[in-house]
């Protein structure tokens, strides 16, 4: 079913699926069923995540601007997805490379990067929203007509981080159908690939992020049981500790930019070739002034892969207390994974395949190319999204939340209001109390991360409910709200209950650009501007209102008969008038239509939703004896195993004599 | 509907066999997940995020002894939460103090075999606890009062649960920093 044909049966719009790498990206699309990788103009399946600007203001993406790195250094953003949702004084902002940034000029404005290129400014958002259009560019080629995109972020992406991705996909001009987490989507692609049940391990170690996720299969039922990782560890890391050797040989005491993207490019090579290579040899120029002559010189220097593997040694531990963590957190042993996925590009170092044999007892599958699983994985689940797929209805997603989201209580303490390897869409309610008399208004912080302390968790937004009455101390019911929605993206409501009047916030986790500024850079993206933005708006109204009334027909035709009297004739009269709306030219009569024909469905979307929860209890009962024959196959054999543990222990809920409504508040603003 | 097992379409009872409750969520989330209705109209993915969000937290309300107990006594209309919290006896109070004592000496020397050791003894006690709670529901059927018995061994249960959640805590702890 393509649900935009109306439009123009010759550009069918077919979803696509992007890796959003931090060295390289891929787009994929599916054909006749199958996830294939689309290449770009010439014939290149990666394209490096490498963005150069230059002198005339335009974006160079791909090869091209890594060939133009090593010249201006300054000028060309490698690894870029390192700052995304990043400050401005991020830690690893601040690591070995070769950028000059925007001193921040107030807290609000050090929530995110920004890069000084020649006489711009340019965000890590911006920057992105380059590799995507690019990637966006090849899919048109084949495709002429792109119809929405899952990009895949890091499992361990936080709230700020995913944020920023959706918002590099909407200012590429891309309608995000879902951020997916990558090991999730590389699941999907050997899943799907294997029709094989089981117990999974992704490890996945790319350019610049680590992630381990634990997922178990269930006849297409890829249900995520837990996932850590770093989201600051990858291939880069090699490099760099490599390039610091490099950098010494070459007796380099003045780090120019030059210099750097140098060692760096070189220390890339070096790791490269030592994949198949026992040791290399290779040409170093010697820094002009510091060699012997004065002259500048150059030095032949061997590395080993034995020396490779010692720089590494010290980041692989680390993915080490990542994997036993999310084995605990999963209640599982390494003996009970069936199998261990290897994705990102870092996982064809030989040692990296040796630790991960190690770590888990047995050699990792690798029949798939570690570097496009992701973008297959992704390509795949937009086409379900899409509905355009044969094996929609079997094949389902349960993601979980990487990192736990709280609120910061008194004495600066977080207070975990959801715990990591929560599934998604999740929700949770908490009730807080005024700790002062007459005190009129809550100020919340929202956090993410595992520390005890808020000031040690991701910041992700503060806001202050305000006008609450003058109460006594402890009157007052602030009933907090968290939503995470199927992009493992954050919603929050606060009201207070005690008046009766009900005070609803709403709050969007920022990570440093606002609505207006993401407006504002599609607005001077666009060649005409305002009169580009209505084309757009116009259009993406119009596929809205076509998407709900193609839908609403279908529903009609499966379950007229949950109608009730009068329904009908509602629902047909806002259909024929949406119609005609969307045959006129004014994407906010549209919109309007869309939303009357969306309240005339409403209750009848309920008890649709009934029957299906209905089709779903009694279908199982009948599909019993199937349920046996998977335990044959071995994945019920590995619940039972660990249904004692379950039954015992759930270690991520709090459940203290404390649990729903403690005493805890906010302070005083 | 806020009752986890109405949600999840289960029998309300203590002893859930929780591999068919897991495979129940999952067959639900084929039905609810927002996947499902990725070309819906918005009030229609509204709705099903709602009641995804919905069957996910009964998920873990259920997986859970502790809730799956709270939400039993609820349907039975036992008060639960603050008001309905039972005291610890002081002997209970005096053994956790004391158990609490020796786990942090354990974790101040780092002494790992210690810490299996002190959370091997609780996790028994913890089984044995969750059988005598599991007993005193099947007797108790529908008896009100019969049922406010199991508030105490609850309370226990929940003092068992922080300090296994502690031993959790420090067994990262060390493991992380090896």
């Amino acid at each position: 079913m393509t649900l935009l044909e109306i439009f123009d049966p010759k550009a069918r719009p077919s979803p696509i699926g992007i890796d959003l790498g931090t060295t390289n990206s891929i787009v994929a699309r599916v054909r006749d069923g199958r996830p294939v990788v689309i290449d770009d103009c010439n014939g290149e399946r990666l394209v490096p995540s490498v963005v150069h600007y230059d002198d005339r203001g335009n974006a160079i993406v791909g090869h091209s601007a890594r060939r133009l790195a090593q010249g201006h250094p300054r000028e060309t953003i490698v690894s870029v997805k390192r700052f995304m949702g990043r400050g401005a004084n991020d830690p690893e902002t601040r690591r070995l490379g070769p950028y000059e940034f925007v001193e921040p000029r107030g807290p609000e404005d050090a929530k995110s990067v920004r890069f000084k290129v020649r006489d711009r400014v340019v965000t890590p958002v911006e920057v992105s929203a380059e590799i995507l259009k690019e990637l966006r560019t090849s899919a048109e080629r084949e495709l002429r007509s792109v119809g929405g995109a899952v990009i895949t972020v890091p499992a361990y992406f936080d709230d700020a981080q995913r944020q920023a991705t959706k918002d590099a996909g909407r200012l590429a001009g891309l309608e995000v159908l879902r951020l997916l987490n990558e090991p999730t989507a590389a699941a999907l692609a050997y899943g799907l690939d294997k029709q094989q049940n089981g117990l999974f391990a992704v490890y996945d170690l790319g350019g610049g992020t680590f992630d381990i996720t634990v997922l178990l299969l269930d006849n297409g039922v890829f249900q995520v049981k837990s996932t850590g990782g770093d989201s600051a560890l990858g291939g880069d890391d090699m490099d760099r500790a490599l390039a610091e050797r490099l950098l010494q040989e070459m007796g380099a005491t003045r780090r120019t930019p030059e210099v750097v993207r140098l060692a760096l490019d070189t220390a890339r090579s070096i790791k490269h070739a030592l994949t198949d290579a026992e040791r290399v040899e290779i040409e170093l120029p010697v820094q002009a002034g510091e060699a012997s002559s004065g002259r500048p010189g150059s030095k032949l220097v061997t590395v080993t892969r034995d020396e490779l593997n010692a720089l590494i040694a010290p980041l692989l531990e680390r993915t080490g207390v990542a994997c036993r963590r999310a084995l605990r957190d999963a209640g599982v042993q390494a003996a009970d994974v069936d199998g261990v996925i290897l994705v990102g590009g870092a996982t064809r170092v030989p040692y990296v395949r040796d630790h991960v044999a190690k770590l888990f007892g047995k050699a990792p599958l690798k029949d798939i190319d570690p570097e496009e699983v992701v973008a297959l994985g992704a390509a795949i689940q937009a086409d379900i999204l899409a509905g355009s797929m044969e094996r929609a209805d079997e094949v389902l997603l349960l993601d979980v939340l990487p990192l736990s989201l709280g609120i910061e209580t008194m004495g600066g303490v977080a207070e975990k209001i959801l715990p990591r390897n929560t599934t998604i869409p999740a929700g949770a309610r908490q009730v807080f109390t005024t700790y002062a008399d007459n005190q009129t208004g809550f100020d919340l912080h929202i956090v993410q991360g595992e520390r005890e302390l808020a000031a040690d968790c991701r910041s992700l937004a503060r806001f202050v409910l305000k006008g609450i009455p003058p109460m006594p101390a402890g009157m007052a019911r602030l009933e907090v709200t968290f939503r995470v929605d199927a992009d493992g993206l954050l919603g929050v409501t606060a009201r207070e209950l005690t008046t009766g009047v009900e005070q609803k916030v709403e709050v969007k986790p920022s990570y440093g650009l606002t609505d207006e500024e993401v407006e504002n850079m599609l607005l001077a993206a666009l060649d005409h501007g305002e009169e580009d933005l209505l084309k757009r708006r116009l259009v993406e109204a119009r596929v809205e209102g076509e998407r709900v009334a193609m839908a609403t027909r279908k529903a009609l035709a499966a379950d007229a008969d949950l109608l009730e009297p009068g329904e009908r004739v509602a629902i047909e009269g806002a259909l024929s008038a949406l119609d005609a709306a969307i045959r006129g030219d004014r994407p906010g009569l549209i919109q309007a239509r869309t939303d009357a024909l969306d309240e005339a469905t409403r209750a009848w979307a309920g008890r649709r939703m009934d029957r299906a929860v209905a089709k779903a209890i009694a279908g199982k009962q009948v599909e019993d004896v199937e349920a046996k024959v998977a335990a044959a196959r071995g994945v019920d054999a590995h619940l039972a195993e660990h249904r004692g543990d379950d039954a015992s222990r759930a270690p991520t809920e709090t459940g203290g004599p404390s649990a729903a409504s403690t005493g805890i508040e906010a302070r005083r603003s | 509907m806020t009752d986890p097992f109405d949600i999840l379409g289960v029998e309300p009872r203590f002893d859930l066999d929780l591999r068919a409750l897991e495979q129940r969520h999952r067959d639900l989330s084929r039905a609810l997940h927002p996947d499902r209705y990725a070309g819906a109209p918005a009030a229609e993915r509204r709705l099903a995020l709602g009641r995804a969000i919905e069957t996910n937290d009964a998920l873990r309300v259920l997986r859970d002894p502790i809730r799956r107990a709270d939400a039993l006594l609820q349907r039975a209309g036992i008060a639960r939460g603050e008001e309905g919290e039972q005291k610890a006896s002081p002997a209970l109070l005096m053994e956790m103090m004391e158990s609490r004592e020796e786990l942090s000496e354990a974790a101040k020397r780092g002494d790992p075999a210690r810490i299996a050791r002190l959370g091997g003894a609780m996790r028994a006690r913890e089984q044995a606890t969750l059988a005598a709670i599991q007993a005193a529901f099947a007797a108790a059927g529908n008896d009100p009062e019969q049922l406010k018995g199991v508030l105490a061994m609850l309370s226990e249960l929940r003092y068992i649960r922080r300090f296994l959640d502690e031993v959790s805590a420090i067994e990262e702890e060390l493991a992380d920093q090896t």
